[in-house]
C-alpha cells in the first residue's frame, strides 16, 4: 500500500507572496478609506497581542515534543496503529487547545510529518470548535439543551470526519 | 544528560526554523483577519439572510466561513439573528462554520498541509456544519416535543 504519509509541505516563497498581496490590499484600503485602513491595522495588532503568548506556548510545546518524542513514538500514539488512544488524544486535544486554530498549524504539520494520521488531525481541528471558556455564554444565548446537543454532535462529527478523511486519503494513495 | 541537552538544542533550532518559515504567511493571515474584521461588519452579515431556512442555512455556513473574530462574537450575532426571525438551522450553521472554517486561514493551511488535505478538511467542515446544524435542531425539537 502506498503510504499516504507523503506530506507535501509547500515551502518556497508562497508566504512572502501572500504577505505582499496583503500589503497591497492594505494600501488599497488606505487609499479608498484611510480610517478603515487604520482600523484594520489596529485590529491586526490586537490579534498579534492576543496570539503572541499562545504562539510562544505552542513553540515551546513543539520543542518539547521534538526533544522527547521520537517519530516512532508519534507514529505509535497518533499513527496508523494508534486506535482508540489516538482518537482520544485528538478529540480531547482539540477541545482543550486554546486560541485560534492557525496557531496550532505548525505543530500539527510537524506531527503529521512525523507520522500522525490525517484523520486524527482533522478530528483535532473540528473539536477545536468546542470552546470550553465560552460554553457558559453559549448556554446563556441558546440554552443548556442546545449547547449540550451541539457539543456532543461536534465530537461525534469530528470522529466521523476523521474516519472519512482516513478512508479517502488511503483510497487516493492506493489509486 | 549530554545527549538530552543536544537533543533539546536541535529541537529548539528546528522549531525556530519552522517559526521563521511560517512567519510571513502567519503575518499575512493576521493582516487579512484585521481587514476582514473591519470590512465584514455584523450589519453586513444581518443583511444577507433571506428568511428561507434552507437558503439561510447555506448562507449561514458561507458567512461563518468568511467571518473572523472571537467565538463569542458569533454567539452575539447568532442571538440577534434568532431575534430577527432567522431560523435556528441557519444560526447553528453560522456559529459552527465561524470556528471550523476560515477563508482567511486557507493560505497558511495550504502552505503547511498541502492542497489535498486543505480541500478535504474544508469540504468536510462545510458539509458537517450543515449536517450538524440540521441534527441539532431536529434533536432539540424532539426533546422539546416530549418535554
Amino acid at each position: 500500500m502506498a503510504s499516504h504519509k507523503q506530506k507535501k509541505v509547500v515551502k518556497g516563497k508562497s508566504g512572502l507572496i501572500m504577505l505582499g498581496v496583503v500589503a497591497v490590499m492594505y494600501l488599497v484600503t488606505f487609499y479608498v478609506n484611510a480610517d478603515a485602513g487604520k482600523e484594520a491595522l489596529k485590529a491586526g495588532f490586537e490579534i498579534v497581542k492576543m496570539i503572541a503568548p499562545i504562539l510562544l506556548f505552542v513553540f515551546f510545546l513543539m520543542s518539547l515534543l521534538n526533544t522527547f518524542l521520537a517519530p516512532k513514538s508519534i507514529s505509535k500514539h497518533l499513527g496508523e496503529e494508534s486506535g482508540v488512544k489516538g482518537w482520544g488524544i485528538a478529540l480531547l486535544g482539540g477541545i482543550l487547545s486554546h486560541g485560534p486554530a492557525y496557531i496550532w498549524y505548525p505543530m500539527l504539520a510537524d506531527l503529521r510529518k512525523h507520522g500522525a494520521r490525517d484523520g486524527l488531525i482533522m478530528a483535532f481541528f473540528y473539536t477545536r470548535s468546542i470552546k470550553l471558556p465560552w460554553l457558559p455564554l453559549m448556554i446563556s444565548y441558546f440554552g443548556f439543551a442546545f449547547t449540550l446537543i451541539l457539543t456532543l454532535l461536534v465530537i461525534l462529527g469530528a470522529w466521523v470526519q476523521g474516519l472519512i478523511a482516513d478512508k479517502l486519503m488511503s483510497l487516493w494513495d492506493d489509486s | 544528560m549530554q545527549i538530552l541537552s543536544e537533543r533539546l538544542k536541535i529541537a529548539v533550532k528546528n522549531t525556530f526554523k519552522t517559526l521563521l518559515m511560517v512567519m510571513p504567511m502567519l503575518l499575512a493571515v493576521i493582516g487579512l483577519m484585521g481587514l476582514f474584521e473591519v470590512l465584514v461588519t455584523p450589519d453586513m452579515i444581518h443583511s444577507l439572510f433571506r428568511g428561507d431556512p434552507v437558503e439561510d442555512t447555506l448562507i449561514g455556513t458561507g458567512i461563518g466561513a468568511i467571518s473572523v473574530g472571537q467565538p463569542f462574537l458569533s454567539y452575539a450575532i447568532g442571538g440577534e439573528l434568532l431575534g430577527e426571525g432567522v431560523s435556528l438551522y441557519a444560526v447553528t450553521a453560522f456559529i459552527l462554520s465561524f470556528v471550523t472554517l476560515g477563508l482567511v486561514q486557507l493560505p497558511l493551511e495550504w502552505a503547511l498541509f498541502g492542497t489535498r488535505f486543505t480541500l478535504l478538511r474544508n469540504f468536510l467542515s462545510f458539509v458537517f456544519a450543515i449536517v450538524i446544524s440540521l441534527l441539532t435542531v431536529y434533536i432539540l425539537g424532539f426533546f422539546n416535543g416530549i418535554a
